[in-house]
């Protein structure tokens, strides 16, 4: 046992099976492994109805399973703090929560109680996500991209091991949506933290992987590899033209 | 600057509606033109007036008519607690078992199709004439539409807030407590309303078809005025019954409103 490597997180023959025994019955993860080391930003791209977003929820412990997922070694079935899910809808904020609130309440659940250190952690995340001094506002106040932060931050206050994001951006206009790319590039080098982020966007999964994962119908992977691009990476990057291209043709094989 | 324009429109016409309407009754009144019982059924505002004020100096049978509305002030609260309680506490249980949900549901369908009045024969034959029936029609009157709304917030609440609030590591009462009974607030809210509204009817229909000794509430006391033909103060008790429904409304259901879910931007 203490040979063997000690990912973050492994993923052994997950299958999931929606509807099972009955007429609708979908096959939608065969057998999926998957391991990932610590402060690994995994990139995961796939067409449309892979499994994705499925597979996602099965690490978050949001829906049952056959296989096992392990974080640090220990298995997990349900879902928890040290698996923080972003997701895609900009609805995921409690709208009866300020901003600070959002962020503090589940640092509360955890038994975070002096209220110096709660008001320094929201301070400190939320200016992470350039988000300063709008504590007090509530969540339908803020826009799109604001609530997206907001997320975000939320996420990190709670020091996950690992931060499962959907298509957190897919919803955003071209502009804020670069804006919130460099702001996650910067936070994923700074922080300890394992990122797990699916997107669609192919220029999104190099710009801010450090390992690129595609998956095909079944949640089969087709292509695992690290991004050797160097960092920060642009269209201009050297490689960048060929990554894209290979990542390309294995998503629309 | 077009909307307070608006308002001072509808103000101005609602004024003028209602002075109109006034001055029609004083005519009517002071012209004696409905016969013999005019002074019955059109007492003149004067007369209303003083009713009004003798109503909560003198009130009847030597009690005044605050003493009245208190008693039945008591009641009200008393039946809303229990009946709001209640309430939370089946959409509670619903919400962790099926099998108590299904019955529930029947439960909720069933008695919400009962007027409580109905009730009263039964209830009296079971409890005799005490306030504690009155508690119990209005009981009656919350629990069955608050459980409704209620249940139909839970269902709502988006499964979105359910898996961030497991994701924090809520589950069970705490998952209920902390993301299903804040998520449903609007529900909860017009639950509230509706509750509110018949409740207060209820119970003066209750008290107008038995007055409880021992604690006499308004529709007793209207009820009195009626029997006594003392009909000035009787409107005189109407203008405090629609003034009682007014202060609910505004005293306390909308600023409920206002610091919940308007302030969250969550109204429906
Ligand atoms: N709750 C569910 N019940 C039944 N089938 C489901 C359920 N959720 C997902 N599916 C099915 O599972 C398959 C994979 O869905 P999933 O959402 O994981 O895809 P995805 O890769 O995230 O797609 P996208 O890129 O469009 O988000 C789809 O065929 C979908 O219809
Ligand atoms: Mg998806």
């Amino acid at each position: 046992m203490t040979k063997e490597k000690n990912y973050i997180l492994e993923v052994n023959n997950l299958s999931k099976i929606f509807d099972a025994d009955t007429e609708q019955e979908k096959d939608v993860l065969k057998d999926v492994s998957l391991k990932v080391d610590r402060n690994e930003f995994l990139c995961m791209l796939g067409p449309s109805g892979c499994g994705k977003t499925t597979l996602l929820r099965c690490i978050a412990g949001f829906e049952s399973y056959k296989g096992s997922v392990t974080v640090n070694g220990v298995e997990r079935t349900k879902p928890g703090t040290d698996r923080i899910m972003v997701f895609q809808d900009f609805n995921q904020l409690f709208p009866w929560k300020t901003v600070e609130k959002n962020i503090q309440y589940p640092l509360k659940l955890q038994g975070i109680r002096d209220k110096q250190e709660l008001k320094q952690r929201t301070e400190e995340v939320l200016q992470k996500v350039k988000l300063s001094g709008q504590e007090k506002y509530y969540p339908y106040q803020l826009s799109g991209g604001m609530k997206q932060r907001v997320a975000i931050a939320k996420a990190l206050a709670l020091k996950p091991e690992i931060i499962l994001m959907d298509e957190p951006f897919a919803a955003l206009d071209a502009m804020t949506r670069n804006e919130l790319q460099s702001e996650l590039l910067r936070i994923s080098m700074e922080e300890k933290c394992t990122f797990i982020f699916i997107t669609h966007n192919i220029q999104e999964a190099i710009v801010l992987g450090t390992r690129i994962v595609v998956l095909a119908e079944g949640g089969r992977i087709v292509v695992d590899e690290k991004n050797a691009i160097a960092r920060p990476v642009t269209p201009a990057s050297e490689g960048y033209g060929e990554t894209w291209e290979r990542l390309h043709s294995a998503l629309y094989q | 600057m077009n909307d307070k324009n608006r308002q001072i429109h509808a103000f101005a016409a609602r004024a003028v509606f209602v002075i109109v309407l006034l001055l029609i009754w004083e005519y009517v009144a002071k012209s004696g033109m409905m016969g013999e019982k005019s002074e019955l059924i059109f007492p003149s505002l004067e007369a209303i007036g003083d009713a009004f004020i003798r109503n909560f100096i003198q009130g009847y049978a030597g009690i005044s008519l605050w003493v009245y509305i208190g008693n039945s002030m008591k009641l009200l609260l008393e039946g809303l607690l229990i009946g709001v309680v209640l309430a939370f506490l089946l959409s509670g249980l619903s919400m962790v078992s099926k099998i108590f949900y299904d019955i529930c549901n029947l439960v909720i369908s069933v008695f919400d199709l009962l007027p409580g009045v109905a009730l009263l024969p039964v209830v009296i034959i079971i409890f005799g004439v005490k306030p504690g029936v009155i508690v119990f029609l209005v009981v009656h009157a919350v629990l069955w539409p608050m459980s409704r709304n209620v249940l139909d917030g839970f269902l709502a609440v988006p499964q979105i807030y359910v898996e961030a609030g497991m994701n924090m590591g809520l589950k069970g009462a705490s998952l209920l407590w902390g993301v299903y009974f804040p998520a449903a607030t609007s529900y909860i809210v017009s639950g509230l309303k509706v509750g509110w509204a018949r409740a207060w009817r209820g119970l003066l229909s209750a008290e107008m078809i038995f007055g409880v000794a021992s604690c006499p509430g308004i529709g007793l006391f209207i009820n009195q005025m009626r029997t006594n033909m003392n009909n000035a103060e009787m409107y005189a008790t109407l203008v405090v019954i629609i003034m009682i429904g007014l202060v609910v409304q505004y005293g306390v259901l909308s600023p409920i409103e206002k610091c919940t879910v308007k302030k969250w931007g969550m109204s429906r």
